[in-house]
């Protein structure tokens, strides 16, 4: 190696180092900026209210009034809200992962009469938006089945294969496992189910968690059909709760910012918990497709 | 001749019994299919013909929901018009925003993972909390933005109390949750060949150019796929008009979504919210199809081979 062409790479090692430096940097900035409202709604939550309305704001709260918290339970339920909203969530992301692995494990694996058809129309819900089915769906349930104030509605069609996406996903994770493995199994003398329980489940269990993220995500973002399905203020679930409890309190933030960090607790425990799953997962939908 | 019929009679008890696990398997999501998705489908054109208000017997009046909706509705127009505005300004604004930061964290930097977590954040936090929380920075008076406009001497905006500035203001809300984005993106870049970008760079091509022929064409599959669907979960953006305008000021914040659900559950004309269901179904699925349409136009497949 010539003299000339080894500067050259040094140069170039100290231009890449350089640039990452700056990558680095701006890097840093643009996370501080996605971090920083969450930090003001949690500094104010813990401000008494002539604190927020002092001029200049300080970003850090004087006296940590932890005491907010218990004031704002006085009124928003969050423990009683949690619990309404794991009723909901648990058994929705239990029966929708149950659901779509069996409805994924027949269209990847089994033949059948009507294979392509009962796919198609499964595809073609895919690209139906959600709130089309909203109205029917509500005189369904409430009119016909009289399920008025009730989490069923919320939680019944997730027994019923946790919507399409989800079933592609479980599908699409099936194919991709070798067939042989299966065809040992019957060889052995393994009926259908048994080939799915002892051996396509274990083999899909990352896509399972995924499948029951995205139910849990589905449901936690969700205020429209809690509002629409639920009217007593006992069974609120969080979205419900804080949207109600803001109503009241109007003008106090510290309150309404306290009651707003108790509901991103679950979600931020939740994930730090199951990160791995969570960008695992997101990134399997992206690839699949 | 006989072992033949044999065997195959065999084979057909074989397939017999591996249909029946099938359709065991599919009872659920057929029932799902037919019953939460077809059915309601084809009913919403159903009640959309008639005048029902879920008292009466529902009394068939043809289209005049969709006459009504074209002709004397006070609120479609501008309901339209902001939820395409509402939803152009967010997709653009995340679409480039998580590309960015999807490219940055591509590099070689420390604390990679801490930071992807960072940015994915936001989308674990329940939208309803999002907006509420948000109200306060956006706050008329003591906002934290508002503190940000007289610092650099400007005067004091209303951000979502103002007609004018609500649409870009939910914006970029969405844009702040595009998390889940950055992380597809960032899957997506690092299945980008590293030699494509060293052969470049012998040839002497720079950052930009890089980016354009070769960032780009490979990730177009997964642009489009995040285009799609930022597309469509925003036309339908609700929450932050249930959580926090109500539509307002004025009809600014009205999205199509929210119109329907105050004309169905507020005001209880369900034969008109189904109409307006319908309008809403439309200018999605137009929206669908004119990115589908143009996506062989623009989507690099490698190697040709359609998978």
């Amino acid at each position: 190696m010539s003299v000339a062409t080894y500067g050259r790479l040094k140069s170039k090692k100290r231009k890449t180092r350089m640039a990452n430096v700056i990558t680095f940097v701006v890097v840093l900035v643009f996370a501080a900026l996605v971090i920083f409202p969450i930090w003001w709604i949690f500094r104010t939550s813990l401000m008494t209210n002539a604190e927020i309305y002092r001029y200049p704001p300080s970003f850090l709260p004087g006296d940590w009034l932890f005491s907010n918290y218990e004031k704002t339970l006085e009124v928003f339920k969050f423990w009683k809200y949690l619990w309404n909203t794991m009723i909901i969530i648990v058994p929705s992301c239990l029966a929708g992962t149950f659901t779509a692995t069996l409805c994924g494990y027949a269209f990847a694996r089994l033949r059948f009469r009507g294979k392509q058809f009962i796919w198609a129309l499964c595809v073609g819900s895919m690209l139906l938006p959600a709130m089309v089915t909203l109205i029917p769906l509500y005189i369904g349930w409430t009119r016909g089945l009289g399920l008025q104030d009730s989490y069923l509605p919320l939680i019944l069609p997730y027994f019923c294969g946790g919507g399409a996406f989800n079933i592609f996903l479980i599908r699409q994770f099936i194919v991709s496992i070798p067939r042989e493995l299966d065809q040992a199994a019957t060889i052995d003398g393994a009926g259908y189910f048994r080939i799915l329980f002892s051996i396509i489940i274990p083999a899909i269990r990352p896509a399972m968690i995924v499948v029951a993220l995205f139910i849990f995500i589905g449901l936690w973002n969700d205020l429209l059909q809690q509002m629409i399905y639920i009217n007593s203020s006992d069974k609120f679930t969080i979205a419900l709760g804080l949207t109600n409890f803001r109503g009241q309190l109007k003008q106090d933030w510290s309150l309404t910012m306290a009651a707003t960090c108790m509901s991103f607790a679950p979600g931020v425990i939740f994930y730090l918990i199951g990160q791995r799953y969570f960008v695992e997962g997101i990134t399997l939908t992206g690839m699949k497709n | 001749m006989e072992t033949i019929s044999k065997s195959s009679r065999r084979r057909a008890r074989i397939y017999s019994a591996e249909a029946r696990v099938a359709y065991i398997c599919l009872i659920p999501a057929f029932l799902g299919l037919i019953f939460l998705t077809y059915v309601p489908l084809l009913s919403v054109l159903g009640i959309s013909l008639t005048s029902w208000t879920g008292l009466a017997k529902p009394e068939f009046i043809g289209f005049d929901n969709y006459v009504k909706l074209f002709t004397t509705d006070p609120y479609i127009k501008d309901s339209i018009i902001a939820t395409i505005y509402f939803a152009l300004l967010s997709v653009a604004g995340s679409m480039i925003y998580s590309l960015f930061i999807a490219m940055l964290l591509n590099r070689k930097i420390p604390a990679r993972g801490f930071f992807r977590a960072v940015f994915y954040v936001p989308y674990v936090l329940p939208a309803a909390a999002i907006y509420v929380g948000w109200s306060w920075l956006y706050e008329a008076n003591f906002g934290f933005f508002n503190y940000l406009l007289s610092e650099i001497g400007l005067s004091k905006v209303l951000f979502i109390a103002d007609s004018s500035y609500v649409v870009p203001s939910l914006s970029l809300i969405s844009v702040w949750l595009a998390g889940n984005l950055i992380v597809i993106f960032l899957a997506g870049l690092q299945n980008v060949p590293s030699v494509y970008h060293e052969a470049a760079e012998m040839d002497g091509a720079n950052g930009w150019q890089r980016f354009l022929h070769i960032t780009l064409p490979c990730m177009s599959p997964i642009i489009f796929y995040n285009l799609l669907m930022s597309l469509i979960a925003n036309l339908q953006v609700v929450t932050p008009a249930l959580a926090l305008t109500n539509g307002g000021p004025g009809n600014s914040s009205r999205f199509m979504t929210y119109l329907m659900y105050d004309q169905a559950f507020v005001n209880y004309k369900l034969g008109y919210a189904c109409a307006t269901t319908f309008i809403i179904f439309a200018i999605l699925a137009a929206f669908t199809a004119v990115l589908f349409k143009t996506s062989n136009r623009w989507i690099f497949n490698e190697g040709g081979d359609d998978k």
